[in-house]
């Protein structure tokens, strides 16, 4: 079977296969891990959560999240080009880090965006602490910090929880959706532990 | 003792402590505190001329550490230390500093998973489906605010004095709010889909005190979602059920 079609004028004579056209008709004979990698490439940046999907596709979360899973280890293999991450519970295709010095190079650029070690530090005492107020912040950085929340919470980083119960009824910070992935965490149980320094008395830092 | 200034290398006093001590060859524990305030005020005149803007946490900081050698300096009384116990304010400054320590520590790692999440790149989503997405947004009634609200309610308060006879017979009913959302919600089973503010005011009578009331009703009911609203441009309120 074929068919016919002009492309500039031009006849091109192509192949029909009406076998697979038809098969778009019930979406369950397509591998379901398929369908999640065709929604996933459409929503792009946006990402897709478990339940979402699940809901889309009529499977419980426990089958949804085995899905994902089979399909972020496909994509580890090194002859595909992107990965499947999961940062806030966000899933999403996000092209591998050894592409970058390539693409670099194809636009003739260096630049990553860069956060400012202060800017790094009241993240870290965010994501460690919320919620948390800007005095706590204040105490424990020994900085003002006025203007960098302002900043962060501008970035979409950090965002307001409500307000705390303290005089003034200050606000109470918390890290965002944005944060988890600009940090690469699946949730804050990932962050890493805080080096303790208070055990060993005796041991001098700085050698 | 030469001494090198490098301008952005502090993002706050804890941090040009946690140097100094370091540069010292001094523990963390168990530093000096004369040698620390000497070292602090040194890289602080030094800054001076450089002419650099010093910012003031900088001078608080300088004024606690000096505020501890002058105490040192002073005799202590002998005290039995019974129930208060002032915190030794180098102490405190340990613990200010060990903390600090942490989260500057733990600083790097961050630095490096945003460092490495940088180098990968998504795509947005498809244009085609974003339009969808918007799309849907637009047929949701949570067009308006509550400004919108007060000035079509206004609009129907003019019309229905406009609509009034001259001559009236007064008789006031009071309700109260909550016994009015009663009300509104037994008659919204037997409601169209969307309605107009007007239809909810037919039982009112011409009688203001209850179309207030009942415009406070709709907007307790709004805040609970159970009715959404929107405003046209005729300045008419339609409802929907939320």
């Amino acid at each position: 079977m074929e068919y016919k079609e002009y492309k500039y004028g031009i006849e091109v004579t192509r192949p029909l296969h009406i076998n697979t056209v038809k098969k778009v008709e019930r979406k369950d004979e397509y591998p379901i891990d398929t369908i999640v990698e065709g929604l996933l490439f459409i929503v792009g940046d946006e990402g897709l959560k478990i339940e979402q999907c699940a809901a889309v596709m009529d499977v419980t979360l426990k089958g949804m999240e085995e899905v994902f899973s089979r399909l972020m280890f496909k994509y580890q293999k090194e002859e595909y080009a992107f990965e499947l991450v999961n940062y806030g519970g966000n899933y999403k295709f996000l092209s591998k880090s050894y592409i970058h010095p390539f693409a670099s190079k194809l636009f003739q650029t260096t630049k990553t965006n860069a956060l400012s070690q202060s800017a790094l530090e009241t993240l870290a005492i965010v994501a460690y602490r919320q919620p948390i107020t800007r005095v706590e912040i204040e105490e424990l950085r020994g900085v003002g910090c006025d203007m960098m929340l302002r900043k962060l919470q501008a970035r979409n980083l950090i965002q307001e929880m409500g307000r705390s119960d303290a005089p003034g009824k200050p606000f109470l910070y918390g890290v965002t959706e944005e944060f988890m992935d600009s940090f690469k965490l699946i949730s804050l149980d990932e962050l890493p532990e805080l080096p303790d320094f208070s055990s060993d008395e005796n041991e001098n830092l700085f050698e | 003792m030469s001494f090198r200034v490098q301008i952005d290398q502090f993002v706050g006093p804890l941090d040009l402590m946690l140097h100094l001590i370091r540069e010292q060859q001094m523990s963390i524990f168990d530093f000096d505190i004369d040698v620390l305030t000497d070292q602090y005020l040194a890289y602080i005149n030094e800054m001076e001329d450089l002419q650099l803007e010093i910012e003031s946490e900088y001078l608080v900081e300088l004024a606690t550490l000096i505020e501890y050698k002058s105490k040192k300096l002073l005799p202590k009384e002998e005290t039995i230390l019974d129930g208060e116990y002032e915190a030794d304010p180098k102490e405190r400054l340990i613990q200010r500093l060990l903390e600090y320590q942490q989260y500057k520590e733990i600083t790097e790692q961050l630095s490096d998973f945003y460092h490495q999440r940088n180098l990968q790149m998504a795509k947005p989503i498809s244009m085609e489906v974003d339009h969808w997405i918007k799309k849907d947004d637009s047929t949701l009634p949570i067009d308006g605010n509550a400004y919108d609200l007060v000035k079509a309610m206004y609009k129907v308060l003019r019309r229905m004095k406009l609509s009034k006879p001259i001559e009236t017979k007064f008789t006031q009913k009071e309700i109260s709010v909550d016994d009015r959302i009663l009300q509104l919600k037994a008659r919204l089973k037997d409601l169209d889909e969307t309605f107009t503010f007007e239809t909810l005011l037919e039982d009112c009578n011409e009688n203001l005190h209850l179309a207030i009331v009942t415009f406070l009703a709709v907007l307790d009911l709004s805040r609970l979602q159970i009715l959404t609203f929107f405003v046209d441009s005729n300045e008419t309120i339609w409802f929907k059920r939320g």
